[in-house]
């Protein structure tokens, strides 16, 4: 009966995933956007101020256009082979940053205090 | 290692990388990073049931150095490599509880460590614990594709049973 217990723990797993996704999904959004390379932070944005604009991020020979508008975020083109963060469309959730993991590219919702070097404020 | 075992475990590895590079080529419909199909493994998860554990590790090595270089993204190696590592220690256990009848259930949790692993990996490189609600997602997906790998072996074992057995005689 030993296989009862691994798929019993396969059951388990699989509605722990659906639980946590639900509630990754249900997080509100924030105001305050970093953009970060790994634990560096590039940019921070406010966006229910900051103006609409694209940034070219560089990273080697590789690069991240990330453009901003109407309060929202978003990576519009990127010269990575997967162009997963450019699929992830606007960042929508705080618990769920868009990633590019090629070129080390992390952008997520921030609590505003911890935004003390915004540039765009 | 005899001349007959080694082309088996080339032509297996073979097999695989001809399934990774035409996974390559369907698109992904989920924009997360680490959710994928994973056809490939469906060669790993019979060669665990199949040969020795030095043997798999080698499969899996040279489809997953290959595999990046053929696909050409070698910054995700270290991903699907500590991904990789995690899933055959457990599969490799695994084979010992389980028995060809419930592979499946094996498969799954394979996958749930793969994904489990290149999460470690991507948490430890980008040091961002943002990453971790990626996390019930990457589950979800790993558990779906684990059984879809672990059914496809579990139908195909009796008939390259089959088939290998017709072939020796």
């Amino acid at each position: 009966m030993k296989h009862r217990i691994v798929l019993t723990v396969c059951i388990a797993l699989f509605a722990l995933g659906l639980i946590g996704s639900a509630v990754v999904l249900l997080m509100p959004k924030k105001s305050t956007v970093v953009i970060r390379r790994d634990s560096e932070v590039l940019y921070t944005f406010n966006l229910s101020t900051a103006p609409d604009q694209t940034l070219v991020i560089p990273y080697g020979d590789s690069s991240n256009t990330v453009e901003i508008r109407d309060g929202a975020v978003r990576v519009k083109e990127a010269e990575c082979p997967d162009k997963t963060c450019v699929n992830m469309g606007w960042l929508r959730s705080s618990a769920m940053p868009i990633v590019c993991l090629p070129n080390h590219l992390i952008i997520e919702f921030a609590d505003a205090d911890r935004g003390v070097d915004a540039i765009s404020e | 290692m005899k001349a007959r075992r080694i082309a088996e475990l080339a032509v297996l590895t073979a097999v695989a990388l001809i399934i990774f590079i035409i996974e390559l080529q369907i698109p992904n419909p989920f924009p997360i990073p680490g959710i994928k199909l994973g056809l490939a493994n469906i060669v790993t998860v019979y060669a665990v049931y199949r040969y020795r554990a030095h043997e798999v590790a080698m499969i899996v090595a040279v489809r997953l150095l290959l595999g990046s270089i053929f696909g050409g993204n070698i910054t995700a190696l270290i991903y699907s490599a500590s991904g990789a590592v995690l899933c055959l220690l457990g599969m490799l256990l695994l084979r010992r509880i389980i028995d060809e009848r419930h592979l499946w259930t094996a498969s799954v949790l394979g996958a749930v460590l793969h994904n489990t692993g290149q999460m470690a990996a991507a948490l430890a490189v980008t040091q961002t614990p943002g990453l971790l609600a990626y996390y019930p997602f990457l589950l979800v997906s790993g558990c779906l594709a684990g059984a879809f790998t672990g059914l496809c072996v579990q139908f195909m074992l009796p008939r390259l049973n089959k088939f290998l057995e017709k072939k020796k005689e």
